[in-house]
Formats: structure tokens, sequence, C-alpha cells
């Protein structure tokens, strides 16, 4: 009979998990509120402190960062299912480079002052257009994909680094550079209610490419061959990465390695078929996400470290580790 | 045949290169006095080329020394000028902070800060210029060294009493005057770190009669400061530095969070940055502007 | 009743002509050993008859109808295809790597149901690897991934058949079976096209053989009649000469002296 399928355990611990996180990251905060306090704020009349803590500020941010954790786990699998890459993740196709670009664009120009919803849109607009590049420049198959996805990374980049060399004054650097790193604290509800959208229809896209990804797994020639529209495929997966990634990075900033994290540490348990990897990798992205932002707010630092800063202590090690592990498979 | 040709064409590049470098540049640079012993400042009369290497000392030379023996203060001084005083640079000269602008120059005094004073005491003895490294202010005390230093410094002891002499008069009567009652206020930009004890900000808002919340916080000047903090703070009034006039930069947008405007509506008072980071006697007119913006705030308390 | 036929097949690129006014008719029953030269335009001719390339010039009709004109996932379900050296690009589990064959019959968001698996389980023991279900696919020798491949194509139940060199790499006795199990799917009712490059084994197996010469098609027909000394020469520039019939069939051949 067929093997005993391992994906029900795995989904039920994770769904335990996360409610666990979700508790902790509200009663966590630089203001230390007893757990007691927390909850006769919402009873009590509002607004009071702990209610406002809550609701304004602890609420958004555990939201987000289960929101952009899960949009990041999601996006590394569809790619990694796409490009039959265990290396792929969102950074790579240059989405999160052209998010990032579009919103300091927004900073640089001004327009984030006059317009507070401009960061978002911007970074919106700047994801998109780097999807698109990469996807007209990467047409002809993967490996062009991925070389395309690299250029615009890297003109994404140039931008940047343009960007702080006329920093107009020394704050602007240091406040373009810090919000690079990558921080999911102090979003206003009506940020995360624009981006809200376009992560939704991004995991939309994304929901239809199961069936795909797995036929990809016998190659683009016979994945064709069983009914696969392959440029609807990688349309597909490319539209929903780049707006569901895009809308993240331009809340959040660039927070790297979640994509190529959160899929490797699922497979060990759900096996490798790309469809069962995709909502786990999700899920799993939301918690580790979730934990590091824990961690942020629980570490005794004297400046409050940033997300990013800590995702890529975690994940650079992870990628070397990942790189000499498959050297070790591949001949 | 080749090779000697080889060789002379080697030679050739040897000398340019080393001519072109720092190395060859000390062999024979065009235009500049050799070395040699430190001069005296200028033994009749005051420094008339002075040249400013930092933000804060350009305005301070401003006020001491008429335009025309200033050799050149630093780009960033326009925008401070425009809102401090404005149009007192006008015909100045205006420098990048580089050894070029400093050889070129030739001031017979440069005024640096704690950054610019390593350079400018290595150029100063081939421009034959004298260096005075002028420190960081952090109280009211502090500008009355430096003020009195750079008077000196400049030649213009006198004009130097009287700005300090103008600035303790009003500090006297800001101390005479108490405030009806004493506002709790914080300094937050937006960003990660508010100005806390052993701050200029910080004893320009005491000056003022206000009571600045960061600076009992346990962490040394800069202390981390965050929206749950301010929630729970309450402060009765939000500073927050202007930076419109030195370009956008994020904090813009970061101030705008709706909490601040919901709860703390017509008590975010802004301010110009350069009279809480520079030491001058303009800091006490801040003060003096801020106790009347607090008089004018709002009685009621926040709503929680 | 099965019927593909080519009609004025052509295909350029870059303006070369990789393959030129080739037709030809086959139907169910019949296992065709596409033969030829190293770059005489085989695999185009492949990909063109299963509909992944679209042809210059002419057209492929199945039954009649125009392939581009067949929906997707119905083309799937009748047509099946392996391509050379097939690869398998993330270690799944055999059974689950033979069930990718059912897709073109699942409705989109369904899983696999019992009677599909016990399909799976079929097409795993007609290709003989029922003992390796559960094996990752990556620790499969040559030979059995080619299996594999055969088992993935063989579940959905297709009506055609069509395989790129499925011999590449396989050792006499793989090759054997390989060749004994296409020729009794042919048998059995399908049509199946694949390109040989062992001309004995395509004479022993192969009821039909089209050969393929510079892009055009030098002779189509059956066996017995086509693969004959003369047009060996003509395709492959070598002296060849056959010995007996049928399952004794064994083509000897020399370089051009």
């Amino acid at each position: 009979m067929v093997k005993a399928n391992r994906h029900p355990q795995v989904l039920f611990v994770l769904l335990l998990l996360l409610p666990a996180a979700v508790a902790l990251s509200l009663a966590v905060g630089r203001v230390a509120l007893p757990f007691s306090v927390l909850i006769d704020g919402l009873a009590e009349p509002k607004p009071n402190l702990a209610w406002l803590i809550l609701s304004e500020l602890r609420v958004p941010r555990t939201v987000l960062a289960l929101v952009v954790g899960a949009t990041l786990g999601l996006g590394g699998a569809a790619l990694q299912g796409l490009l039959r890459n265990p290396l792929a993740e969102p950074g790579l196709l240059g989405v999160s480079g052209g998010a990032a670009l579009g919103a300091v664009i927004a900073i640089y120009f001004g327009l984030a002052a006059a317009f507070v919803l401009a960061i978002p849109l911007l970074g919106i607009a700047g994801a998109l257009a780097a999807g698109a590049l990469t996807f007209l420049f990467g047409r002809s198959g993967t490996l062009t994909l991925i070389l395309a996805g690299a250029a615009v990374s890297g003109l994404a980049g140039a931008g940047l680094a343009l960007a702080l060399n006329f920093a107009p004054n020394p704050y602007a650097a240091y406040e373009i550079t810090t919000w690079l790193l990558g921080s999911v604290a102090e979003r206003d509800w009506a940020q995360i209610a624009l981006c809200m959208p376009f992560i939704l229809l991004g995991w939309f896209c994304l929901a239809f490419t199961p069936r795909g990804l797995d036929l990809l797994t016998l190659g683009e020639a016979q994945a064709e061959s069983l009914g696969v529209n392959l440029g609807l495929l990688r349309a597909q997966v490319l539209a929903g990465v780049a707006l569901s990634v895009g809308a993240a990075t331009a809340m959040a900033g660039a927070i790297g390695f979640v994509g190529l994290v959160a899929p490797h540490l699922v497979r060990p348990f759900v096996g490798h078929q790309p469809s069962r990897i995709l909502l786990p990798s999700a899920l799993f992205g939301a918690l580790l996400l979730l934990v590091t932002d824990i961690a942020i707010r629980v570490l005794p630092t004297s400046n409050e470290l940033k997300l990013g800063v800590l995702t890529s202590l975690i994940g650079t090690p992870f990628f070397f580790w990942l790189v000499l592990h498959l050297r070790r498979l591949s001949p | 045949m080749r090779l000697a040709r080889f060789r002379a064409c080697l030679a050739l590049a040897g000398a340019l290169f080393l001519t072109l470098t720092p190395v060859g540049g000390t062999l024979s640079p065009p235009g500049v006095q050799p070395d040699g012993p430190e001069p005296p400042a200028a033994a009749h009369g005051k420094p008339t080329r002075i040249m400013s290497l930092m933000l804060c000392n350009d305005l301070l030379l401003l006020m001491l020394v008429p335009p025309e023996r200033i050799a050149s203060i630093t780009y960033l001084a326009h925008d401070a000028v425009e809102a401090l005083m404005p149009g007192a640079d006008r015909g100045v000269p205006v420098n990048y902070g580089t050894a070029e602008d400093v050889l070129l120059q030739r001031p017979d005094l440069i005024l640096a800060g704690t950054y610019s004073a390593p350079m400018a005491r290595r150029l100063a003895r081939r421009a034959g210029a004298r260096v005075v490294e002028v420190p960081a202010t952090n109280s009211f005390e502090d500008i009355r060294r430096v003020v009195r230093q750079v008077g000196a410094a400049v030649g213009e002891p006198e004009r130097a009493e009287a700005l300090l002499a103008g600035m303790d008069v009003k500090l006297a009567r800001l101390a005479a005057e108490r405030a009806a009652r004493p506002l709790r206020v914080v300094a937050w930009s937006g960003g990660n770190s508010v100005p806390g004890k052993g701050t200029l900000t910080d004893a320009i808002i005491t000056v003022s009669g206000a009571e600045n919340i960061a600076a009992k916080l346990p962490d040394t000047r800069y202390g981390s400061f965050g929206l749950e903090e301010l929630l729970a703070a309450r402060p009765d009034a939000i500073l927050q530095g202007e930076t419109r006039w030195t370009g956008p930069s994020l904090r813009d947008s970061q101030t705008a969070h709706p909490l601040i405007d919901r709860y703390w509506r017509g008590r975010v008072i802004g301010y110009p940055d350069a009279a809480y980071t520079c030491g001058l006697p303009q800091s006490a007119d801040a003060a003096v502007a801020l106790r009347a913006v607090f008089r004018g705030l709002p009685a009621e308390s926040p709503a929680w | 009743m099965t019927r593909l036929q080519a009609e004025q097949l052509g295909f350029r690129v870059a303006g070369r002509a990789l393959v030129e006014q080739v037709d030809f008719v086959c139907a169910r029953g019949q296992f065709v050993a596409l033969l030829g030269a190293n770059g005489a335009g085989k695999s185009t001719l492949i990909r063109m008859l299963t509909g992944l390339a679209r042809p210059s010039a002419g057209r492929v009709l199945l039954d009649g109808r125009p392939l581009h004109a067949i929906d997707r996932r119905e083309l799937a379900r009748r047509r099946a295809y392996i391509p050379q050296n097939a690869r398998v690009e993330w270690p799944i589990a055999v059974e689950r790597l033979v069930a990718l064959g059912l897709m073109p019959q699942l409705p989109v968001f369904h899983d696999l149901d019992a009677a599909m698996w016990r399909k799976v389980e079929a097409a795993l023991a007609q290709c003989d690897l029922g003992h390796k279900r559960g094996q990752p696919a990556d620790t499969l020798s040559g030979g059995e991934l080619a299996r594999a491949m055969l088992a993935r194509a063989l579940v959905g139940d297709p009506d055609i058949l069509i395989a790129d060199e499925p011999l590449a790499g396989l050792d006499p006795r793989h090759a054997i079976e390989g060749m004994a199990r296409l020729a009794a799917l042919a048998c059995a009712g399908r049509l199946v096209v694949a390109s040989i490059h062992d001309l004995t084994l395509a004479a022993r197996y192969a009821t039909h053989v089209a050969i393929l010469r510079e892009g055009r098609l030098a002779a189509f027909g059956p066996t017995a009649d086509t693969l004959t000394p003369a047009n060996i020469r003509t395709a492959f520039d070598v002296t060849a000469s056959i010995h007996g019939v049928g399952a004794d069939a064994c083509v000897d051949f020399r370089a051009v002296a």
C-alpha cells in the first residue's frame, strides 16, 4: 500500500506552535506589562495603556511578522519548485531589490513626507517592475531566468548605492540603511491594510501552481507533455512572488534567508514533492520570522537589533551548510 | 634593441609614477612653502583668513568675525544659516572639508571639530596655519567654554563675551520666571533613540522649565526609545527635530504614525535641529522659544 | 482507431532546415523505430510529433485533427512522451513519480484516490519496480530510472507512446528488456514511436522503420522491407549485412571501405 503520509502530523505541530508564538509575541515588548494587566486591559474602558500597546503596536507587529514570514516561505518554496534549484529564493529574482529601490525612492524624493503610504505603493511598483524585467529577459528557460534575476538584482543594488551616494544629509543615508536592514516594528494598520490586498493577490496566484510544480519534477519537456503550460506557470509564479514579496518588502524592508531556509527545514518532514511543501513552508516561514522578532525584543542589546540582521546572522551559516551539503550530494 | 626600449619605457613610467604619488608630492610640490617650524599666529592683529571645517564652528565664526576675514565655511552651513541668521553667509566662500581646499585657500587659522582635526593638523604645517580643535558641547557651560575659546582664537574675545552675556541674560530670565507647571516632554523624532541626560537637547529642555523624560533612562546619553515607551510614559508634549530644510528622510514619515496624530495632536513641537546639536548662544533663544510654546499648550491631559 | 500522420513536416531554425518535407502515417499496433545518423533530425521530428514544437511547415494530425487544435490535457491523456536522458529533479519516491503520469486525468486541487493508486501499482508491476516503490528516485540506477519513466508514461494508459532514445546508456540486458516492453505495448494495441541507435534491436522488435537522412525521410515502411543494406548505407554511410529475420535478425555493419 502507499507509504504513510507524514504530512498531517507536521501541519498539526505547526498549527500548535503558531498560537503559542503569537501569545508570546503579544506578551513580550519593550514595556514590560504582566499578562494580567494585558488581559484586564481588554475589559477595561478604552483607551487604556495595555489596550493601546496591544492593539496599536503588538498586534500589528505580530500580524506583520506572520504575514511577511509566510509570504517569504511560500515564495521561496514556489521559486525552488519552479527553478528546480534548492538555492532559489525571492531575492534571487531581483524582486526584493526592486521593492527596496522603490521604497528608497519614495524616501529620497520626499514623497513619504507628503504621502505616508507612498513607501508601500512605490515598493510594490518597484517589485513588479523588477519582476517584469526579469521575466522579459529570462523567458527562454530556467538558467536565463536565474541570470536575468541576478542582473536585475545588480541593477537595483546600483540604484540603491546611487541613492545613498547622493543622500542629501547623513541622516537620510542612515535612515535608508536602517530601513534596508528590515523591521516589522511600529507599522500602522493603514500601511498593513494597503499592502494586504497585494499580498493576498500574490498568494492567490501561487495557489494555482502546485500541480505544475509537481510535474516539473520530471523536467520541462515531460511536464509540457503532461499538459503544463510552462509560460503560464512561470508567469503565475513570478506574478505571485512579485506581488506578495514586493508588498511585504515595501512594508518590512529587505529580510532575507527566510525564503531559503523555510522550505529546507520542512522537507525532511513532508518529502520533496513541491506541492507538498508550499503550505508547510508558508507556516514555517511565519513561525520562523515571528520567533526571530520575539528574540529581538528579548535580547538585551542597547540598540534594538534589526530583524534583517538577525535573519542574516542565522541564515548565512545555514546557506554555507546548504552549499556544502549539496556539493557532497552532486557528482 | 627591443629590451632597451622596454627598459626606457619602464623607467619613464616609474618616474611619472613617483612624481604623482605622495612621496613624489613631497619632493617638489608646486607653490607650497617648504617644511619649517610652525609659523606663529599673526603677530600684529588677528587672523584674517579663517577657515572652518565644521558646521557648528561655521555658525560661531559668522557671529564673531566679518565675512572679509573668513576664508571659507563648510557647504553644510548654508541651510543652518538660513534658519538661524538669514543672509549672514552672503559672499562667504564654501569648502568641502577636503585637503585640496585647505591647501588652496591658504588659511592662517583653521577651526576644526573632533573628526576634522587630525587631517587639519597634518596639513596645517604645509598650509602655514594654526589649528584650533573645538570640542563638542553638551551643556551651557560647554557653550561658554567653546565660545570663549573660539573668540580668543579669532581675536575677538570682547564680541564673544558680549554674545555670552546676552545668552546669560536670557537664561537668568528663564530661571527667574518659573513655569506654571513642569511639563513632561521627550525629544523623539521617530527613530530608536532619544537624547537623555548629558546632551545639549536635555540642557535646553531643562532650562526651559520642562522635564525631559529621557533623562531618567538608564542608558548613557542617547537612550533607546520606541512607541511603546512613548505610550507608557505619556509625555505632555513631543519635540521633533525639523529636518525639512536638510532634505527628506524616513523620520518624517515615521513621525506621522497615526498614534502620534491621534493622541498628541497639537502637542507636537518642531524645533530646528542645528540649534540643538550645535552649542551656540542661540541655544538660549531656543529655550525661550520652547517655553513660549509650552505656555500655549492645551491644558487637558492625555486620554488614559 | 489511433492514427498519427505527419503531413509535409518541416522545421527551420536560423535559416537552416532541420527537418524537411516529412510525410508518413502510423497507426495503432505499430512499433515505429526512428533511425538516423546523429544530427539527422530525429529529436526535432519527435518533438513535432509530440506537439511540443510547432512545425515551421506542414502539420501533425492525430486522428485527423491538427495537434495544436487539441486541448493540452486531452493530448496529454492520449499520448505519452519520454524525452532523452529523462531526469528526476527532486528525490521523490518512485511511486509518486509514477503517479505524476496520472495528473492529466486528475482535476486541479484533487488528490489521487484508491483507484488511481491501483493503476500506479499495476504500472510499477508492469515495469518490474514493485519492490522499489518507496525508494527515492534519485538513487535508482540508469536502467531502473528508465523503467520508472516508462511506468510513468504507461500509468495513464495512453494510446500513443513517443520515446526519444529510450535505450541510451542501458546495458545489453536492460536494452533488450526495454525493447521487448515497447514491442509488447505495440502488440497490445498502442502506437509506439521510438528513436533507436541499435540496428539489430530495431530489426528484431520494430514493426516499422523510418529512416531520416539530413532532415528528410529517406524511407518508411515495414521493417523487413525498409531495413535493407541499401537504406542503411544511405542513412549511416556504413556497409551492412542483415542475417536472419524477425526475432533472430542481426545487423552487421562495418565502415565503408
